[in-house]
C-alpha cells in the first residue's frame, strides 16, 4: 500500500476524478481553436515569415551579412544555438531525471516541457544549418567519405560530437516524448466523434490498448528511457561547452565547463518552462493541475541552478587568479571591466543575483514575480554565453587585432526567425496535442489531491459515444 | 504487492558489543602494526624502492618535471634535492594526510546526504537517516589528525608552505607561487582549515539534536527546523566543499590549477560516503538490525551508487579530456606527473582507480536484482570505497612523496587504521539512538517504500 | 497481437484498488483472467496477474553493446587505418577523443532498439486496431478486465458473480 506523509503538501487541486482530467485536457485538444490562440498563432506565423526572409537573405547573400570580423568570428550564431540548446535541457531533466527520482510533481509540466525541449533543439539546430551558410552541404557533417579520396570527418573535433550528440539527444527526446504521449493519444482516438480525428489519433496510437502487460513493459521502458536520457542531458551540453573548452582560448579553455554548463542549461530551460507553463495554465484554465506548489518547486530548481551557476563563476574567476596564467587573468578581468563589462555584469545581475530573491517564500509564491525573474533569468543566460563568447574572442593576443562585434540586422532577423519558429510549433502542440499527461496524472491523483471525491472513477462525460456505444455494454443482470 | 510484506517494529537499538569493539581493536592493532612495520622498513632503506632502483631516473625525472614546472633549470636542480630528502616521515605525513582528507570527505557526506534529502523532502530515506546521521561524529577526529599533519608534517607536503619560494631574487624564488600568497599563506589556510570543521562540525550536531529531540517529542516543528538548516548547510557546503578541495588537494601540486576540481573531489566523496552508508545498513542488517529497510531501499542505494560512480567518471573525464586535448603544459604535467613521472610508479594506481569506480561498480550494479543483494552490494561497495582512497592517494602522493612513494604495510596499515576507528566512531552514534526515528514525518512513507 | 475470436466476460471496475485486490481474488477461486486494462499503469497489477518480468533489458543491453562497438570501430577504422592522420600531435588512434561519441552511439542504439523492440513484442503498430477492444472507457476511467469463457471451466454465470463479488461495478458480454 503507498503511503504519503501527511506533511507533503497536495499537487492537484479541485478533487479531480479520472474523468475530469480526461475532460479538463482533452477539451482544448478536440474544441474548435480559441480566438486568443488564433491571435497568437497569426503573430508567431508573421514572426517567422519576417524572420524567414532574413534568414533566406543571410543563405543567399552568404554569411558577410553578419556582424562577424576577423577576430570576433563566431558571435549570435553560436550564442543563439547555444542558449536554444540550454533551453532545451529542462524537458528531458524534467522527464527522465525527476523520473528516476519519483518526483510527482513533475507529471503536470512534463509534456509541455518536453515538447518544448524537442522544439527548442529544432532552434538551435536551425542555427547549426546557418552557421554553415551552404545548408545544402550539412550532409558533409556526417561520417561519410569524402568525394576526392577516402578522407573522413575528423572524429577528433568536437563540432562533429556535437553533430552526434545534438541529433541523438533530439532523436531519443523525440522517442521518449512520443511513447509518453501514445496512452494519451488513445485516449483522444476513444473519445474522437470525427473520422478524421480518429484516424490522425488512431494511427499515432499505434493500437494502444492499455492491458497490464503493455503498461508493465512501458513502465520498464521508461525507466530504461529515463536511465539512458540523464546522461544524455549531461553529455550534451557537455560536448556543447566542449566546442570551446577543448581550444586554447582565454575564457573558453576551463575544465569546469561540461558540468557548469549543463547546471546553467537547467537553470536557463527551467525558466523558461516557468514562462510558458504560466500562460499555458492560465490559457487553458489547468489551475488545478499546474498549482502553486508546482510553481515553487520548480523556483527552487531555479536557485539551486543558479547557485550552482554563480559557484561556477566564482570558482571560474578565483582559478584564473590563483593558476597565474596572465592571459586566463586578463580575459577574466577584462570581461568584468572591459569595454563589455555590461554584457558580465548583466549576467552576474540576472543568473546570481535575481535567483537568490526566491529564498523569499512569498515571492518564489507570486505569479507574477516568477514570471518576471524567469524572462530575466532567460535574458541572463543569452548574456552568459555572448560573455563566453564575444568577450573571448575580441581581445586577440596581437592588440592591433582588438575589435569589436556589432550585430547587423540579419544576426536580429534570424534570431527572431528562432523564435517565430519555437512560438509556432509550441502553439501548435499545444492545440493539437494534450498539454498535460493525463495517465501520469491519474496515476498519481490519488496520493497527491488535496481533496478526493467520493467515487475517484467519475463520470465520463459521453459525448456523441452513445452513437459508438456498442450494443455489447449492457449490464448482465 | 505492497501490502504483502508485514512492516517489523520500529523500536530497535543497536547494541555495539564487546565483541564488535574488541574486533575492530584488534583490526586496528594490525593497522598500527603494519604502520610500524612500513615504517621500520623505509626507515632502513627497505622501503622506498624508487630510490634504491629508480634513484638516477627518479632525479632526472624530478628535474625534468620541476624544469616544466617552474621554468628555471636552476630550481629545478633545488627541487630534485629537496625531493631526495624527503624521508620516510614525509610519507607518514602524507599517509594521514590522504587518510585524513578521504575520511572527512566521507564523514560530511553523510550530512551532505541528510541535507540534501530534507531540501529535496525525500520520504524513503527516512528509515535508515541514523546512518548517513552517524557519520559526521569522526569530524573531529579526522579534522585534528589534518591539523597536526599540517603543522608538523606542513613542509614535507605542501610545496608551498617553503618561505624561499616568496623571496624575490632569491634562489628559490617562484613568481607563480609567490602569486598565490594572498591564498596560500599559513595562517589563511590554518583558519580555513579550522572553519571548514567548525561549520560542519556545528551544524550537524544541530541538526542531530533536532533529530534526537524529535524522537522523544515528535511534531513536525523539528522537521522544519531542519529542512532550513540543511538548505544553510548545503549553501555552506556549496561553496566549502570546493575550497576545501582547492586546500587539501590541489593546493599540493602548488602550480598546477583546475576549475573542475573542486567538483570533482566532491563527486569523488560523495560517492564514497554513499558506499559506507550502504555498506553499513547492509552490515546492520545482516546482524538482525534495520530489517525495516526492505529491498526497495536497498535497491535505490544500489541505484545512488551506480549513478553516482557514473557521475564521478564523467567528471574525472571531462576534467582529463579537456587537458588532454588543448595539451597546455602547465595543466598536463599533471598528468604526465602520474602517468610516466617518478618511474612509472603511479600508472597503476591511476588505472586501478578507474576500474574500481567505474569499470566494476558499472557492471555489477546494472542489473536489476543485484542492486538488492547484500553479497554483490557489499563487494560494489568496497570496491567503490577502496577505489576512492586510490583515487585520493594518487592525486596526493605523486605532488608530496613523488619518487618515494609506495604501497606499502604503510599504507595499508593507515587505512586499516582510519577505517577501524571510523567504524568505531559510527558504531558508538548508532548506539545512541534508537535505529530508526522513530517520529520523523516521513517514517510511514519510508517504512512502505515500494517500487515494485 | 492475434486477432481475437470466442465470447468474453467483461468487469469494469471504478476504482484501481478494487480491481488490483480483485485479481488474486479472482485467481484463487479458479478464474482464468486473459487481461486488465486500465487508463495509467497499476504497480503490481502484472505481477499479480502472473505476467512473466519483462526481458526488454536483456535486448537494450544487446544493443547497447553493438552501438558501443559500432561507433568504436568506425572511429577506429576511419581515423587509425582507412585514412590515419595526426591531428592535434594525437595519435591516429586517440581513444579519449572517441568517448563522446561512443557514448553518443550506445545511447542511441540502445534507446532505438528498445523501443522497437517494445512495439514489436506489445504487437503495437500504425493501423494496428482503432479501437479498445472490450470497453472503450479503458482509456478514460474505468478498469477492464477481460475473461476469455472459452478457457474458463467455470460457467458464465459463476465468474459473472465472482466479478461481482469481487467489486465490478457492470458484467458485459462481448462476442468477437
Amino acid at each position: 500500500m503507498h503511503v504519503t506523509s501527511p506533511v507533503r503538501e497536495p499537487l492537484i487541486q479541485g478533487g479531480k476524478t479520472y474523468a475530469d482530467v480526461t475532460e479538463d485536457i482533452c477539451r482544448h485538444v478536440e474544441a474548435a481553436p480559441t480566438k486568443e490562440w488564433k491571435i497568437a498563432f497569426g503573430i508567431s506565423l508573421v514572426v517567422l515569415a519576417y524572420g524567414s526572409v532574413c534568414l533566406a537573405w543571410t543563405w543567399w547573400e552568404g554569411l558577410g551579412v553578419w556582424g562577424l570580423n576577423k577576430t570576433v568570428g563566431w558571435a549570435w550564431d553560436i550564442t543563439n544555438f547555444v542558449w536554444w540548446v540550454g533551453i532545451g535541457h529542462a524537458g528531458t531533466l524534467i522527464s527522465a531525471i525527476l523520473l528516476l527520482f519519483r518526483q510527482k510533481w513533475r507529471t503536470s509540466i512534463n509534456r509541455a516541457a518536453e515538447a518544448m525541449t524537442i522544439f527548442a533543439v529544432i532552434c538551435a539546430a536551425s542555427f547549426i544549418l546557418m552557421h554553415m551558410g551552404r545548408p545544402w552541404m550539412a550532409y558533409w557533417a556526417l561520417p561519410l567519405p569524402n568525394a576526392f579520396g577516402s578522407l573522413w570527418v575528423n572524429f577528433n573535433s568536437p563540432l562533429v560530437w556535437d553533430v552526434f550528440a545534438i541529433s541523438t539527444y533530439f532523436s531519443v527526446s523525440l522517442v521518449f516524448w512520443y511513447i509518453g504521449l501514445i496512452p494519451d493519444l488513445a485516449t483522444i482516438r476513444d473519445r474522437a466523434t470525427s473520422k478524421i480525428s480518429r484516424l490522425m489519433y488512431g494511427t499515432f496510437a499505434m493500437g494502444w490498448d492499455g492491458s497490464a502487460k503493455t503498461w508493465a513493459r512501458y513502465e520498464y521502458i521508461s525507466l530504461i528511457l529515463a536511465g539512458l536520457s540523464t546522461p544524455l542531458v549531461l553529455s550534451v551540453h557537455t560536448i556543447v561547452s566542449m566546442d570551446f573548452a577543448t581550444s586554447v582560448i582565454p575564457g573558453w579553455h576551463t575544465t569546469i565547463f561540461p558540468p557548469y554548463f549543463v547546471a546553467g542549461a537547467i537553470f536557463s530551460g527551467f525558466a523558461m518552462v516557468q514562462n510558458l507553463m504560466l500562460i499555458t495554465r492560465v490559457v487553458y484554465k489547468l489551475e488545478d493541475y499546474i498549482t502553486l506548489e508546482h510553481i515553487e518547486t520548480m523556483n527552487k530548481v531555479i536557485t539551486l541552478t543558479g547557485s550552482v551557476v554563480g559557484v561556477a563563476y566564482i570558482t571560474e574567476f578565483f582559478i584564473a587568479w590563483y593558476g597565474g596564467v596572465e592571459y586566463e587573468y586578463y580575459a577574466f578581468f577584462n570581461r568584468m571591466t572591459g569595454p563589455y563589462w555590461w554584457a558580465y555584469w548583466a549576467m552576474m545581475t540576472c543568473n546570481v543575483i535575481s535567483p537568490q530573491l526566491f529564498w523569499s517564500r512569498k515571492l518564489r509564491r507570486s505569479i507574477t514575480f516568477t514570471f518576471f525573474i524567469s524572462v530575466v533569468v532567460n535574458i541572463g543566460m543569452w548574456f552568459e554565453r555572448f560573455v563566453i563568447i564575444v568577450t573571448s574572442l575580441h581581445r586577440d593576443y596581437i592588440p592591433s587585432s582588438w575589435a569589436m562585434f556589432s550585430p547587423t540586422r540579419y544576426d536580429i532577423g534570424d534570431y527572431i526567425f528562432s523564435f517565430g519558429l519555437f512560438f509556432t510549433l509550441f502553439l501548435l502542440f499545444s492545440k493539437y496535442l494534450p498539454v498535460v499527461n493525463m495517465a501520469e496524472v491519474k496515476a498519481v491523483i490519488r496520493s497527491t489531491s488535496a481533496q478526493l471525491p467520493a467515487k475517484i472513477a467519475g463520470v465520463a462525460k459521453v459525448r456523441q459515444r452513445g452513437a459508438a456505444e456498442p450494443a455489447y455494454n449492457k449490464d448482465q443482470e | 504487492m505492497a501490502s504483502g510484506h508485514s512492516i517489523p517494529s520500529i523500536e530497535e537499538r543497536f547494541e555495539f558489543t564487546s565483541g564488535a569493539k574488541r574486533n575492530l581493536l584488534i583490526g586496528g592493532g594490525v593497522g598500527l602494526a603494519l604502520v610500524l612495520l612500513g615504517a621500520y622498513l623505509a626507515a632502513n632503506g627497505g622501503g622506498g624502492h624508487e630510490v634504491a632502483a629508480h634513484g638516477a631516473e627518479h632525479a632526472a625525472q624530478a628535474a625534468g618535471h620541476a624544469a616544466a614546472e617552474h621554468g628555471g633549470a636552476s630550481h629545478g636542480a633545488a627541487a630534485a634535492e629537496g625531493h631526495h630528502a624527503k624521508s620516510w616521515v614525509a610519507r607518514i605525513w602524507a599517509n594521514l594526510w590522504v587518510n585524513g582528507v578521504y575520511f572527512t570527505g566521507i564523514s560530511v557526506v553523510g550530512m551532505f546526504f541528510i541535507s540534501y534529502n530534507y531540501l529535496a523532502q525525500a520520504g524513503w530515506s527516512a528509515v535508515f537517516k541514523r546512518v548517513p546521521e552517524a557519520l559526521p561524529a569522526f569530524l573531529p577526529f579526522s579534522g585534528a589528525v589534518l591539523l597536526i599533519t599540517f603543522f608538523f608534517g606542513g613542509h614535507d607536503l605542501f610545496h608551498w608552505t617553503h618561505e624561499g619560494l616568496y623571496e624575490v631574487g632569491g634562489a628559490e624564488y617562484d613568481a607563480i607561487i609567490a602569486g598565490k600568497k594572498g591564498y596560500l599563506n599559513t595562517p589563511f589556510f590554518v583558519g580555513r582549515l579550522v572553519l571548514y570543521f567548525a561549520l560542519w562540525y556545528g551544524m550537524w550536531r544541530v541538526i542531530r539534536n533536532l533529530s534526537l529531540q524529535e524522537d522523544e517529542i515528535g511534531g513536525t516543528e523539528f522537521y522544519e527546523k531542519s529542512i532550513r538548516l540543511g538548505t544553510a548547510f548545503l549553501v555552506v557546503f556549496g561553496v566549502t566543499s570546493s575550497t576545501s578541495a582547492w586546500d587539501f588537494v590541489m593546493s599540493i601540486d602548488t602550480h598546477w590549477f583546475s576549475t573542475m576540481f573542486g567538483w570533482y573531489t566532491l563527486a569523488s566523496w560523495h560517492v564514497a560516503g554513499l558506499a559506507v552508508i550502504t555498506l553499513t545498513i547492509v552490515m546492520l542488517r545482516e546482524r538482525g538490525y534495520l530489517r525495516a529497510v526492505n529491498s526497495s531501499h536497498l535497491r535505490d542505494l544500489g541505484k545512488f551508487i551506480f549513478a553516482f560512480s557514473i557521475f564521478w567518471t564523467y567528471v574525472w573525464f571531462a576534467q582529463f579530456l579537456l587537458i588532454y586535448y588543448a595539451n597546455l603544459p602547465e595543466e598536463t604535467i599533471y598528468f604526465i606527473e602520474r602517468f610516466r613521472g617518478h618511474g612509472g610508479f603511479y600508472k597503476a594506481p591511476f588505472f586501478i582507480t578507474l576500474f574500481l569506480n567505474f569499470f566494476f561498480p558499472f557492471l555489477v550494479l546494472m542489473t536489476r536484482d543485484s542492486k538488492f543483494t547484500h553479497s554483490i552490494l557489499k563487494v560494489a561497495c568496497w570496491s567503490v570505497i577502496i577505489g576512492h582512497y586510490f583515487d585520493f592517494y594518487t592525486n596526493i602522493m605523486p605532488g608530496s612523496v613523488g619518487a618515494s612513494g609506495e604501497l606499502g604495510p604503510l599504507e595499508w596499515g593507515f587505512f586499516l587504521v582510519f577505517l577501524c576507528a571510523f567504524a568505531y566512531s559510527i558504531a558508538s552514534q548508532l548506539e545512541k539512538a534508537n535505529l530508526i526515528p522513530r517520529n520523523h514525518p516521513m517514517l510511514e512513507e519510508s517504512l512502505h517504500h515500494d517500487i515494485a | 497481437m492475434a486477432e481475437l475470436s470466442g465470447k468474453y466476460l467483461v468487469g469494469v471496475y471504478d476504482d484501481d484498488d478494487t480491481v488490483l485486490h480483485a485479481v488474486p481474488k479472482l485467481r484463487k477461486a479458479g478464474v482464468k483472467i486473459k487481461e486488465v486494462y486500465s487508463p495509467f499503469p497499476i504497480h503490481g497489477l502484472d505481477e499479480a496477474l502472473g505476467h512473466p518480468r519483462t526481458r526488454i533489458g536483456i535486448a537494450a543491453f544487446m544493443f547497447g553493446v553493438t552501438g558501443c562497438c559500432v561507433a568504436l570501430t568506425l572511429m577506429i577504422w576511419t581515423m587509425g587505418i582507412d585514412w590515419p592522420m595526426i591531428i592535434g600531435g594525437k595519435d591516429p588512434i586517440s581513444i579519449p577523443n572517441y568517448i563522446p561519441i561512443t557514448f553518443e552511439l550506445t545511447v542511441l542504439f540502445t534507446a532505438f532498439g528498445m523501443v522497437i523492440t517494445f512495439f514489436i513484442s506489445n504487437g503495437l503498430g500504425p493501423g494496428t486496431h482503432f479501437h479498445p477492444r472490450f470497453d472503450v472507457r479503458s482509456t478514460d476511467n474505468k478498469f477492464v478486465m477481460a475473461i476469455d469463457l472459452g478457457r474458463n471451466s467455470m460457467s458464465e454465470e459463476e465468474i459473472s458473480r465472482a466479478l461481482r463479488d469481487s467489486g465490478a461495478e457492470e458484467v458485459n458480454i462481448k462476442q468477437f
